[in-house]
């Protein structure tokens, strides 16, 4: 597995789940590239994040090539599938922010997938994240269920270390919070 | 230990571990990782600042580069230009200490007014310009640059571009900081630009140019044998390599980390055995016309391919499937470099840039729409959040031009079309950038137009960068406040009015509207804390009074509100910032409010 794709819409936590990912791997050992696209009031815009294990590539992932396709957002993961193949991973939250000169509804975009890949999971992040009252950390959220199911092999401690590597103080003791709750309930 | 850095923040790393004294810049996608890191970081002996503007920011790199500090400005492309004055008479009356000037450029672009190219800023002014390819060559560059800077006393420009400025990568280094004791100002005549010194230094501007070719080459490098050049740099620089992986036989690269000087030698001694040359950058054929000229001032005649006859884009950038695209053009397809992918393909429409849910200028702006309706009126936009005022159905900004114009547009488009009522928006943080002397221009000169001030108590667009207004400093500490109001009273405008955008919106749109009455210059200001900045306590939603007429969504356009397959409308109460705008329109008292937690 080489590149890792991260679709959603601007608040959702894009960037900082894209950055928690690449520490993951680092501290695994392993060299990252990322790019993100940012900016111009991305707040419910577009955002996407690409990762790249290994160090002699590019920050963009080239088309049909990403390995996994982590979409935050519905609409978003399908604005991405000409990064990824047949054969990628994909995993949805169940989220959808329609844009609003779309005929696009969910359940066509859903049913695309379905279609198309053979490789689908949909994690309800958004609302886990809203029972537990922290709705801001779908992100978190989703990472925490993606490792739990084994999607990405990493365990809850080394959430939690790169958590702490990456969060201020404050925030990370709200998301420890969550990573457990996740990790017994979910 | 090996971090995770984003370019901007390997930048900021570097700098600090290399002994910078004084940082300082204005924000501006994609540049204001720099400084954010760098405030992060704190010495006895270092200084960091968000100035207003980045004249103001050079300016101070300057002086404290002449009193023997390390220096940093930074600023994106656009910045560029607004501390150009400051910049090119550096280059004449020269620096001390090492300065840097940082400059992000935004090729696509992603966040940008222009796709200027800071590498042509330095051809235009002479000085080296660094072009860092990723986040680790970026940390490695800065000490060289600063140590050119202060070997030939001239500044450097040290430019990224958005795709190495925002993109991550495990960086390994010690934070380990190398202090530089800073000697303290040297009176030298050296240091008054006058014409007739002017000259002379321009003279041994042109030669240290040419003395510090050889130095710089050793940061260019050659990779492969093949005999088609590729010539490259910055982040195309891994296009490149990924585009033509399996076919390294055929190809060298030549990838130039300093674009400007270049160092002839080098080139020829490259392009010696190649039967043709390939040039892939980004922006404006910078490297391609520099190399030209090289072979033609030495009689070589080879074959090119680039942007001037029409292979790489002039606009736009570059990644990986573009470079593969351009590659099988020049070979008429015989590489076959390019797979197919998926076939079907879902087209979904592009998400309109917008104002966010709860955004207060949403608000001021739809105050002063609907206080002016049925008028004449043409209103001026800025530079930041604001912009998005043009988008439908706010529809509320006509011109943008540049940080600080909607003011002084606004006056030339009242001097030229006097019927018309002429109102302009601008920010807290682009008044204070350069909205200022406009202000001070239509008072002296008597230009009758209104001036609506924004503010929303943060330089929101970059992520919350504080300012004057604010009266906090960098690291969130108390500074002076400056408030707006009285530099408008200062300016000698008496016509004044404060109003808050989530308060009462048909009070709010009569007093604007009586404001409006009078043709004299005046000033309102919107005033309410960006709604990024302040956690909710309660959010809207539609009850069954709701008889589906959209005027909410129309009217707002605001994106926590839709309706969804039956063609019921519902409030996302995720995104609801609980401003309250949408219950104004309302006509069947649908929209109520619900308490956080109940």
């Amino acid at each position: 597995m080489n590149d890792i794709i991260i679709a959603g819409i601007g608040g959702q936590g894009n960037i900082l789940l894209s950055r928690v990912i690449c520490q993951l791997f680092t501290n695994r050992g392993f060299d990252v590239k990322s790019a993100e696209n940012i900016g111009m009031s991305q707040r419910g815009g577009s955002v996407v994040s690409y990762i790249r294990v290994g160090d002699n590539v590019g920050p963009i992932v080239p088309d049909g090539e990403a390995d996994i396709l982590i979409g935050l957002e519905i609409t978003e993961a399908a604005r991405n599938i000409n990064k990824i193949n047949k054969d990628s991973l994909i995993i949805l939250n169940d989220r959808f922010v329609k844009p609003k000169n779309s005929e696009l509804e969910k359940q066509q975009i859903l049913k695309y997938f379905e279609k198309n890949f053979r490789k689908l999971t949909i994690i309800n992040a958004c609302n886990i994240a809203f029972k537990l009252n922290m709705p801001k950390a779908e992100n978190i959220t989703m990472l925490t269920l993606i490792c739990k199911k084994g999607i990405l092999h990493f365990s809850k401690e080394e959430i939690l270390t790169v958590l702490s590597q990456v969060l201020s103080p404050p925030m990370y003791e709200m998301n420890k919070i969550l990573v457990e709750k996740v990790y017994e309930k979910y | 230990m090996k971090k995770v850095l984003m370019g901007n923040e390997a930048v900021a790393y570097s700098l600090f571990i290399n002994g910078v004294n004084v940082a300082v810049g204005y924000p501006g996608t994609p540049s204001t990782e720099v400084i954010e890191t760098l405030k992060n970081f704190k010495d006895d002996d270092f200084y960091v600042e968000w100035s207003t503007n980045e004249k103001v920011a050079l300016e101070i790199a300057a002086g404290a580069s002449l009193a023997g500090a390390r220096a940093v400005a930074t600023m994106k492309q656009v910045g560029l230009n607004v501390a150009a004055d400051p910049l090119l008479s550096l280059t004449i009356v020269g620096v001390e200490g090492g300065l840097i000037v940082f400059v992000a450029d935004d090729p696509g672009p992603h966040s940008s007014q222009t796709e200027q190219d800071t590498r042509n800023f330095a051809r235009f002014c002479n000085l080296p310009v660094f072009d860092p390819s990723s986040p680790k060559e970026a940390f490695e560059l800065i000490k060289p640059a600063f140590e050119i800077s202060e070997k030939y006393k001239l500044p450097v420009l040290f430019r990224m571009t958005t795709r190495v400025c925002h993109s991550n990568q495990s960086v390994e280094f010690e934070f380990k900081r190398e202090k530089k004791k800073v000697k303290g100002f040297v009176k030298k005549p050296d240091w008054v630009i006058l014409p007739a010194l002017s000259y002379i230094k321009h003279v041994e501007l042109k030669q240290k140019l040419q003395n510090m070719k050889k130095e710089l080459s050793v940061y260019n490098k050659i990779e492969g044998r093949g005999k088609i050049g590729i010539i490259t740099g910055g982040v195309s620089y891994f296009y490149v390599k990924e585009a033509i992986k399996g076919y390294d036989d055929l190809f060298s690269i030549f990838k130039i980390t300093i674009p400007h000087p270049l160092d002839e030698e080098f080139i020829l001694e490259f392009v010696k055995d190649k039967e043709m040359l390939i040039f892939i950058e980004e922006l404006d054929p910078v490297l391609e016309e520099e190399v030209k000229l090289i072979l033609f001032e030495n009689g070589r005649i080879i074959s090119t391919y680039g942007k001037r006859n029409g292979y790489v884009p002039f606009a736009g950038e570059l990644d990986v499937d573009k470079v593969k695209d351009i590659l099988n053009r020049i070979f008429s397809n015989k590489l076959h470099i390019k797979e197919n992918t998926l076939t079907d393909i879902l087209q979904i429409p592009k998400r309109q840039a917008q104002l966010c849910a709860g955004c207060p200028h949403r608000n001021s702006f739809l105050v002063v729409k609907y206080a002016t309706k049925g008028q004449d009126v043409v209103f001026t936009g800025d530079i930041g959040c604001y912009t998005l005022g043009f988008a439908k159905p706010i529809s509320t900004t006509d011109t943008c031009l540049c940080m600080g114009a909607s003011i002084t547009m606004a006056q030339g488009l009242k001097i030229a079309d006097a019927s018309k009522k002429i109102i302009a928006f601008i920010g807290d943080s682009t008044f204070f950038h350069s909205g200022i002397t406009g202000l001070v221009n239509s008072y002296y000169n008597m230009h009758n137009i209104t001036v609506c001030i924004l503010d929303n108590l943060t330089t929101g667009m970059t992520g919350f960068q504080p300012h004057p207004g604010t009266g906090k400093k960098i690291y969130g500490e108390e500074g002076k406040k400056v408030n707006i109001e009285n530099i408008v009273k200062g300016i000698g405008i008496e016509k004044i009015l404060v109003i808050d955008p989530y308060s009462d919106f048909t009070e709010n749109v009569d007093k604007v509207r009586e404001f409006l009455n009078t043709e004299e210059l005046g000033v309102i200001v919107f005033r309410r804390e960006c709604a990024n900045l302040k956690s909710r306590k309660s959010y809207f939603k539609i009850n069954q009074n709701c008889l589906k007429c959209k005027v909410c969504i129309n009217v707002t356009g605001c994106p926590a509100i839709d309706e969804d397959e039956n063609g019921s409308i519902f409030i996302d109460s995720v995104l609801c910032k609980s401003c309250g705008l949408c219950k104004n329109f309302c006509p069947n008292n649908a929209i109520e409010k619900v308490m956080e937690n109940e």
